[in-house]
C-alpha cells in the first residue's frame, strides 16, 4: 500500500474543513494554510507510483488467497479481473500534473494570505477543497467517484467567485450554478447509462468490457452515454457553449482565485478528456468531435479576447482559447498528439496562472480592470511589467518558453496526421494571441497614464513577485528542456493512442 | 463605403443597442477588424478539411462560405452581441449545444 496516494486528497480536504471552522483565528488559519499549501506539490513529488485500492480489495486475479474456494462462475470469468473497490492510479503523468497543480495552488494560497491584512479561512477552505477535488479527478479510475469530485470542484469554484469582492460576482456565480444544474445531472445520467450497459463504474473494467465484446459497442444507450458525458465535459472545462460563463467566472474572481480556477478547468479537461478517449475512442466520430469543438473554442476564445476592454476578461477568453490547443492534441489521438496536448495542458496552466497573477498587480495598485481607464503602469510597476511581458510571450508560443515547444509538437502532430489545415489555424491563432496580448500590454503599461487614474502608493507584496519568478522559471525550464515534461507524459499518451 | 467604415458603423450600432455610448476608438475598430479577418480565414481553412470526405464538396463549401462571409460581413460584432452574459442567451446556446451533441453522437453513429 502506498498511503501517500490517498493522502494527496485527504490532507487538503481535512485541513480545508479545519480552516473553515477556525476562520476567525487569523494566525492559525495562516499557519495551517502555509503548511498544507506546501504539502500540495511536495506529497506527489515524493510519492511512489502505484495503485490504491480503497478498502484494500484488489481484483481477485491479484489476490489468490481470497479467490481460493470461489466458484468458477467468478474466478473463470471477467469478474476475476474486475475492480471491486474505488481505485486511484498514480502514474508519471498524474505525478507531473498534480505537482504543477499543487505548485499553482501553493502560490495562489500564499499570495491570498499575504495580500490581505486578515487571512480568510473560508477562501483558503474553498481553494483547498477545489484543489483536492481536481487531484482526485486526476487520480480516480472510477467514473462515479470522479463525478462526485467534479461536483465538489464546481461548488468550490462557485464559492471562490462568491467570496471574491468583485462587482457582479454573485450574479455570475449564480448563473454558473444554474447552467451547472443543466449540465451536471446530464453527466450523471451519462454515467448511469454507462453503468447500466456495462454493469461497472471502474473505467479500466468498462474499457475491458467494450474491447472484449462483453457489451455491444454500438448500443444506442452507450452512444447516448457518450454524448451526455461529453456535454458534462464541456461544462466542466468551459468549452463552447459554456465559454462565455466560464470566462465570466474567471473575470469575477480575485487574481489568485482566477489563477486557480483556470488550473481547475485545464486539469478537469485532461482528466475527463482522457476518460472519454479511453472509453469511446473506438467511435471515429469522438475524435472528429473533439477536434471540431477544440477548433471552435480556439477561434471563439481568441477572437472574443481581442475585442475585450476588461483585461481580466481578455485573459479569461485567451485561457478558453488555449484549451482548444489541448483538445486538438487529444483529438488527433496519436501518441505524439496526446503527449503534445498533455504538455500544452501543463504549460497553459502555468502560463495563465502567471498572467492572472501578473495582471493582478495592476488590480492591486489601481483597483481597476478596464483597460480604457489604465495607462502608464510601466513606471509604477517595472519589475512586474517585465514579468507580465515574458508571460505574454510564453502564452503566444514565443521561444524559448514552454508553450513554444508544446505548440510546435502540436503542429508536428497535426502534420503527421495529414491535417496541415489544423497546423495553419494553430499558427494563425497564436499570432492573434500575440497581438491580443501586446494590445493589452501597450494599453496598460506603455501609453501615457490617464489623468484621473488613482494609483495606490503601496508596494506589491514580495510573494507575488516570487510567484511570478517561479512561474517564469518553470516556463523556461520546460521550454529549454521539454523532455523533462514529455518523459512524464509519454507513457499515458502511448497507453491511450 | 469601405470595409473599415462598415465595421465602424456596425460597432456603433451594437454599442447603441447595448447602451454603451462611449466613442469608438481606433483600437476597438482595429481589434474588431482583426477578429473579423481571423474568424473568416479560420473558417475557410477549416472547411478545406472537407477534402478528406469529398473534394467537390470541399470546393463547393469553400466558395459558398466565402460568398456568405462577404455578404454577411461584418460577422464579429454580431457574434459579440450574441455571446453576452445574459442567462437567457447562455441557456439558449447550452440547449442548442446539447441538442447538436446528442443528435451527432446518437443518430450519427447509429446511421454512420
Amino acid at each position: 500500500m502506498n498511503y501517500l496516494i490517498p493522502l494527496m486528497v485527504v490532507i487538503p480536504i481535512t485541513c480545508a474543513l479545519f480552516l473553515n471552522l477556525l476562520h476567525e483565528r487569523t494566525r492559525t488559519v495562516k499557519a495551517i494554510s502555509i503548511i498544507v499549501a506546501l504539502a500540495l506539490p511536495t506529497v506527489p513529488l515524493i510519492a511512489n507510483y502505484g495503485v490504491q485500492y480503497f478498502g484494500g480489495y484488489p481484483p481477485l486475479a491479484q489476490n489468490p488467497t481470497i479467490a481460493v474456494g470461489l466458484p468458477t462462475l467468478i474466478t473463470g470469468t471477467a469478474l476475476n479481473i474486475f475492480h471491486p473497490a474505488i481505485t486511484y492510479v498514480f502514474g508519471s503523468a498524474q505525478k507531473l500534473m498534480i505537482v504543477i497543480l499543487g505548485f499553482i495552488a501553493l502560490f495562489a494560497i500564499y499570495i491570498s494570505l499575504y495580500e490581505v491584512k486578515k487571512a480568510s479561512g473560508v477562501y483558503a477552505y474553498l481553494m483547498l477543497m477545489g484543489t483536492a477535488s481536481i487531484i482526485a479527478m486526476l487520480l480516480s479510475d472510477d467514473i462515479f467517484n470522479l463525478y462526485v469530485f467534479f461536483e465538489i470542484a464546481a461548488l468550490a469554484q462557485v464559492g471562490i467567485v462568491l467570496v471574491s469582492k468583485v462587482d457582479y460576482n454573485y450574479e455570475t456565480a449564480l448563473k454558473y450554478m444554474i447552467l451547472g444544474s443543466i449540465a451536471s445531472p446530464l453527466l450523471l445520467i451519462g454515467i448511469a447509462l454507462l453503468l447500466g450497459v456495462t454493469g461497472n463504474v471502474n473505467i479500466t473494467d468498462i474499457v475491458y468490457s467494450i474491447q472484449h465484446g462483453l457489451v455491444n459497442p454500438q448500443s444506442p444507450v452507450l452512444l447516448m452515454a457518450c454524448s451526455l458525458i461529453i456535454f458534462g465535459w464541456l461544462y466542466g472545462t468551459g468549452l463552447p457553449p459554456f465559454h462565455t460563463i466560464k470566462s465570466a467566472m474567471y473575470s469575477k474572481a480575485l487574481p489568485t482565485g482566477a489563477a486557480l480556477l483556470q488550473a481547475f478547468s485545464v486539469f478537469s479537461f485532461v482528466a475527463i478528456g482522457i476518460i472519454i478517449l479511453r472509453i469511446f475512442s473506438y467511435l471515429p466520430f469522438a475524435h472528429i468531435f473533439i477536434i471540431g469543438i477544440s477548433l471552435v473554442a480556439m477561434t471563439l476564445g481568441i477572437t472574443m479576447a481581442i475585442t475585450q476592454t476588461d483585461f481580466k476578461r481578455l485573459i479569461a477568453y485567451l485561457a478558453v482559447g488555449e484549451l482548444g490547443y489541448i483538445g486538438i492534441g487529444l483529438g488527433l489521438g496519436t501518441a505524439l498528439g496526446i503527449t503534445a496536448g498533455l504538455f500544452q495542458a501543463v504549460n497553459e496552466a502555468v502560463i495563465t496562472a502567471f498572467l492572472f497573477i501578473g495582471f493582478g498587480t495592476i488590480m492591486y495598485k489601481t483597483k481597476e480592470t478596464d483597460m480604457r481607464k489604465l495607462g502608464g503602469m510601466l513606471v509604477e510597476t517595472p519589475k512586474s511589467a517585465l514579468l507580465v511581458l515574458l508571460a505574454g510571450l510564453a502564452m503566444a508560443g514565443v521561444p524559448p518558453f514552454n508553450a513554444f515547444q508544446s505548440k510546435l509538437m502540436l503542429v508536428q502532430a497535426s502534420l503527421n496526421s495529414g491535417l496541415p489545415e489544423i497546423a495553419i489555424i494553430m499558427v494563425l491563432l497564436s499570432i492573434v494571441t500575440f497581438m491580443t496580448f501586446m494590445r493589452a500590454f501597450h494599453t496598460i503599461y506603455l501609453r501615457p497614464k490617464p489623468a484621473d487614474l488613482e494609483i495606490k502608493n503601496e508596494k506589491i507584496p514580495n510573494i507575488t513577485l516570487v510567484a511570478m519568478v517561479a512561474f517564469l522559471v518553470v516556463c523556461l525550464v520546460f521550454g529549454l528542456f521539454p523532455q523533462i515534461a514529455t518523459n512524464f507524459l509519454q507513457g499515458m499518451a502511448m497507453s491511450i493512442a | 463605403m469601405n470595409i473599415y467604415d462598415i465595421i465602424l458603423k456596425k460597432i456603433k450600432d451594437v454599442r447603441m443597442e447595448t447602451g454603451d455610448d462611449e466613442p469608438v476608438s481606433n483600437m476597438a475598430a482595429s481589434s474588431m477588424l482583426t477578429a473579423e479577418i481571423t474568424i473568416i480565414s479560420t473558417l475557410l481553412i477549416a472547411v478545406v478539411m472537407l477534402r478528406l470526405l469529398n473534394k467537390t464538396l470541399m470546393i463547393g463549401s469553400v466558395v459558398l462560405i466565402f460568398v456568405l462571409a462577404i455578404v454577411a460581413m461584418p460577422i464579429m460584432p454580431r457574434l459579440k452581441r450574441e455571446q453576452n452574459d445574459s442567462l437567457a442567451s447562455m441557456s439558449f446556446y447550452v440547449i442548442i449545444g446539447l441538442g447538436i451533441i446528442v443528435t451527432l453522437f446518437y443518430w450519427g453513429n447509429l446511421n454512420g
